[in-house]
């Protein structure tokens, strides 16, 4: 097995071409050797465990560390009206509340001790367990995981002790313009009856009782739904014997794993302001978004990296960084949804005098990019870089055996086994033309929505050397969204 | 239990788990450290510069920081279409930019007598500086037709290179990059060719950018400004004492010229140190690093040495800050540089505190319930340490109740010795850290660079053993010389007024933070009580209290009193 699929050659022979050679002027007179890499092969690793999950074992006995993972079909989207908070709670208490054996304290210390990690969460669209040991605690830590995972004791005090840090949390929710602008942002482009936007309240959090807290874990930690990471320091037969110990005669019935919902609603156009006292505008530049299986998937990714993903070779951190000198940072991301199309966004800080006249350079920009044909060097440098920069995304075998069971959940593994394979090449195929006909179906002006957290009256007042009328910018109208109270997220008046 | 003690003992530590990093030197004086891994067909190689913001005086704080930024701006060959124009253009761009300087000296002298009110506000600017300015536009017009725009950073890309970056501390600078294992030639051409003859070119657009930096870290978050501010009156004498990315004044001062002598001074070779990390063989990349690294001259002895110490403190020091945030404290101590013997008992002790099983966690958080956060670190910088705890504390309490308990724990540490068991708890976790931190490439450089820049790479694998020899008495004996109340600085935060946050009693508005703890306890304990006269009693004593006060009482017995009036007349009505 050893090193088997994670082929890699460097023709050292050439590596040096003469140290005796004069130092070229530019780079591009340098030759280098050639570097072969082949991706490993999830379905080596993937191993259907007779007691319900998928695994995918990737032994590595390098140093004396055993990680494993398991992903669970679960998330923020079960939760019942009124209980908002519950998916995350259940998934932090889960390991941090004790189990029948043990108190959370014991457990705790215990782990402590033997400087082990033990987590445990729950997200918007999957849940988490995992453990992080050295490898002669395995029979020891794994005890503990079957313990957290089927017998949690949700102990009160920590119940209690969560719940207060939750809403000493919610306290700080205007305090920051970042957590404002990442609250409205969601709002905005999913729409206010989205899961994603069902956030906690202090009435919700503080009606989540021991049983929602039971009912939530039984219903959906269950083997079947699990998909099972682990990488490090075994033997890979033994370590199969053991996963089928762990997770065998589940004391639990559960329940299948729902589908996740996709009935998001994008914003209507406008540019929605949150006024807050500070002296720099956080800007979000938004469109709906698509899903990572369609088939424009490929030259969206490059498109994007030449507007706005690519950093500095990027075309909006040019113009709104370097040229201009009007943000720190500024960027575009264009993710391909899993479950449901993730939103389009291009984003920067600026001091609140230029706020408009940045997201003018940006709209530009995006303008451009679907008029205009980009580079040959433009295309050539991004596909490069995703081209070559692929191998890290198995770097370790932690990363190896992480990767292939998030396939496995998301369903790709199944759908598109040779994804990973295809990937380059299918980056390669990208054309200029693909670039402009993409741009062009999903960079569209008159549907953009533009996020502002900031000071509103500077803001609107504008730079002297650059007057931008806010209008201008969407075919909607300027929209003054109101501060929440932190607690029920109520309208502040 | 205590007696089965012994059976938890077996130690963890194997001491077996060195980074075998090699050290060579080049001709020049540079210095070169390599360790070679082949898990990945990559490299992440990187270097640094022993420079940092204590190296700069008032009037160009942060300019360390503000150079990193200019080295990403390219060579005579790359990032330009015509060398010979862009540097005529420079040179212009620096005239103009020189006659702006003195109108910007006239401008601060209206700020002094009141005649501008904000220097950095574009309404405010004289009509002669407005003029300038537009001389400085057209000339970055013209200069945008011959730059390339960040070519340095696409040739990386286009060659496969990731994660290009760099950091300045108060004590180093260093740069980083990931690139494919067959482009190790490339790296050599670019770091060295950067170091060899940087071209500074767009300097005042950078220099907003870094102001823009400066806006999203410390000016526009809820604690930024006061950390710095905070970090000013913990620092007296030494450079310490000035942010990073610089005063605002400086940041918008700092010159051209300034930043050529900066290099001049700070990135010579022997001040500078190469590392590489990653799939490639030592010795043909030693002869690589010689033949592009090696054409850097090598400076007349050595930059000069920050000589500056901290005066020990004289005083505790104390800070209150409303700001937009839950209540907490922040209490630093003075501790020594890196390096030093009495570091590894401090990080030692820092560990038994904090973490989930730690003491403050146990006591402020599980216990006592006076906090919902609690924290402690050793940070030893170069020349200079700081020891930090805090908490963050709970609705109806005070930070000054956390900070007693904060003091009451170091005082058991002073007097009790540290359990066997908790402590070598404590030196598993810094043991299995060895193991953990060997994960992958990138975050291996990023190690060695920090230990490094910090003096001494060779602390990585020296300090394990160091921190496994702690003993209890150690740990006594560092926490009596250091954690005194002359030593501290002392932060304490409450929430804004008016800022959110609050639920409480509308009765409570207006009162500071101590008042408003003492007002709910006593609600509390007065509206649980069922007692009517001994309430009216305490009335009674209470009103004879404010009226031999008068208007000196203060408003949190008049708070009471509307409890005590309220409770009484629910009772009543029952």
């Amino acid at each position: 097995m050893k090193n088997k699929t994670i082929v890699f050659g460097l023709l050292l022979a050439l590596a040096l071409p003469g140290l005796a050679a004069k130092i070229p002027d530019r780079p591009e007179k340098l030759t280098f050797p050639k570097l072969t890499y082949e991706p490993p092969n999830g379905a080596e690793y993937r191993v259907p465990l007779k007691s319900g999950p998928v695994a995918f074992v990737v032994p590595n006995r390098e140093l004396p560390l055993v990680s494993i993972s398991i992903l669970v079909r679960t998330g923020k989207y079960n939760e019942p009206k009124g209980k908002e908070g519950l998916a995350a709670m259940t998934g932090y208490l889960l390991s941090k509340g004790g189990t029948r054996s043990r108190s959370a304290e014991e457990l705790e210390e215990r782990l402590a001790f033997l400087a082990a990690g033990l987590s445990s969460s729950v997200g918007d669209t999957s849940g988490s367990v995992g453990v992080n040991l050295l490898s002669k605690d395995l029979d020891e830590g794994l005890t503990m995981l079957r313990e957290v995972l089927t017998a949690p004791r949700f102990q009160k005090d920590r119940i209690d002790l969560y719940k207060t840090q939750q809403l000493q949390a919610m306290k700080q929710r205007n305090d920051d313009s970042r957590n404002i602008e990442r609250r409205e942002l969601i709002r905005l482009a999913y729409g206010d009856h989205f899961f994603r936007s069902q956030v906690t309240t202090k009435a919700s959090i503080e009606s989540i009782t021991e049983a929602d807290l039971r009912g939530f874990h039984q219903a959906w930690f269950h083997p079947r739904n699990f998909v099972v990471a682990v990488s490090g320091d075994f033997d890979r037969k033994t370590m199969l014997a053991k996963l089928e110990a762990l997770f065998a005669k589940w004391p639990y019935q559960g329940q299948v794993a729902k589908p996740v919902p996709t009935n998001k609603q994008f914003a209507k156009p406008g540019v929605y302001l949150v006024d807050k006292e500070v002296n720099q505008g956080r800007v979000d530049i938004m469109l709906p978004g698509i899903l990572r299986d369609n088939p424009d998937y490929y030259a969206v990714q490059v498109m994007n990296d030449i507007l706005g993903g690519g950093g500095f070779t990027s075309r909006i951190t040019n113009r709104v960084r370097s040229d201009e000198g009007l943000a720190y940072s500024a960027y575009s991301y264009f993710p391909g949804g899993t479950y449901f199309p993730r939103t389009f966004v291009a984003g920067y800080q600026s001091k609140s005098r230029t706020v408009l006249y940045a997201a003018q350079i940006v709209l530009e920009e995006m303008r451009k990019i679907t008029q205009d044909q980009v580079t040959d060097k433009e295309i050539e440098t991004a596909k490069a870089s995703y081209i070559q920069t692929f191998p890290q995304a198995f770097e370790t075998k932690t990363a190896v055996a992480g990767t292939f069971a998030s396939e496995e959940f998301t369903g790709r593994l199944a759908k598109n086994p040779a994804y990973y394979k295809n990937f380059r090449a299918k980056i390669a195929a990208v054309t200029k033309d693909d670039i402009q006909r993409v741009a062009a179906k999903y960079l569209t002006p008159d549907k953009v929505a533009i996020l502002v957290v900031g000071n509103k009256e500077e803001i609107l007042k504008g730079h002297p050397d650059h007057p931008v009328n806010v209008k201008s910018l969407t075919s909607g109208s300027l929209k003054d969204v109101p501060l929440r109270d932190p607690y029920t997220l109520e309208p502040l008046k | 239990m205590r007696i089965l003690l012994g059976l938890f003992l077996v130690p963890l530590w194997l001491g077996a788990q060195q980074v075998a990093v090699k050290e060579h030197q080049l001709s020049n004086g540079m210095k070169v450290l390599l360790l070679e891994r082949n898990d990945a067909p990559s490299i992440s190689g990187g270097w640094v510069a022993r420079v940092g913001s204590v190296d700069e005086r008032p009037g160009i704080t942060g300019m360390a920081h503000l150079f990193e930024h200019m080295m990403f701006k390219g060579t005579p060959t790359i990032g330009t279409k015509d060398y010979e124009k862009d540097i005529e253009i420079i040179a212009a761009q620096e005239k103009v930019r020189d006659a702006m300087r003195s109108e910007e000296r006239r401008m601060r002298e209206m700020w002094r007598r009141g005649e501008i009110t904000d220097l950095q506000d574009p309404d405010q600017k004289t009509a002669e500086w407005k003029q300038l300015n537009e001389e400085f536009k057209k000339l970055v017009e013209d200069h945008r037709k011959v730059i390339v725009k960040n070519e340095f950073d696409r040739i990386y890309t286009a060659n496969g290179g990731s994660g290009m970056n760099a950091y300045t501390s108060y004590d180093h600078t260093a740069y980083f990059i990931t690139v494919p294992a067959n482009k190790l030639e490339l790296f050599m051409w670019m770091e060295s060719e950067r170091l060899l003859r940087p071209v500074l070119r767009e300097f005042y657009a950078e220099r907003d950018v870094v102001f823009e930096e400066r806006r999203m870290r410390t000016e526009s978050t809820p604690l930024g400004k006061f950390f710095e501010s905070f970090n000013s009156l913990f620092w007296e004498s030494h450079p310490y004492s000035w942010p990073i990315i610089g005063w605002p004044s400086d940041i918008t001062a700092i010159s051209k010229k300034q930043a050529d002598a900066f290099y001049g001074t700070y990135y010579m070779p022997q001040n500078l140190t190469l590392v590489l990390v990653g799939n490639f063989k030592s010795k043909p990349a030693l002869a690589l690093a010689e033949k592009y690294f090696g054409r850097l001259k090598k400076g007349e002895g050595l930059p000069p040495d920050v000589v500056t110490l901290e005066q020990p403190q004289k005083a505790e020091k104390r800070f209150y800050a409303e700001a937009e945030t839950n209540p907490n404290v922040d209490i630093y101590w003075h501790t020594p540089a890196f390096g030093h013997k009495d570091t590894y008992p401090l990080s030692v002790l820092a560990q038994v505190l904090s973490t989930r099983t730690g003491r403050l966690h146990k006591e402020l958080v599980l216990g006592k319930k006076l906090a919902t956060d609690t924290w402690a670190w050793q940070g030893a910088r170069k020349y200079a340490g700081e020891f930090n705890m805090g908490a963050e504390i709970t609705e109806g309490n005070t930070p000054e109740m956390a900070e007693q308990e904060i003091y009451r724990l170091i005082e058991q540490i002073k007097t009790e010795p540290v359990p066997a068991k908790e402590l070598q708890k404590v030196k598993n976790n810094f043991a299995a850290a060895e193991y953990r931190r060997l994960s992958s490439n990138h975050p291996i450089l990023m190690q060695i660079m920090r230990s490094e820049g910090l003096g001494n790479w060779r602390e990585i694998n020296e300090a394990g053993p160091k921190i496994q020899a702690v003993t209890p008495a150690d740990l006594q004996r560092v926490a009596k010389k250091y954690f005194t109340k002359e030593n501290r600085a002392v932060a304490v935060y409450t929430r804004k007024p008016g800022t959110g946050g609050e639920d409480e009693d509308p009765l409570l508005a207006g009162l500071d933070a101590q008042s408003k703890a003492m007002a709910r306890k006593m609600s509390s304990s007065i509206n649980a009580n069922k007692n009517l006269e001994e309430l009216k009693k305490q009335l009674a004593g209470l009103e004879a209290q404010l009226e031999q006060a008068g208007a000196k009482a203060p408003p949190v017995m008049k708070v009471i009193r509307t409890v005590l009036r309220n409770r009484i007349a629910e009772l009543e009505k029952k």
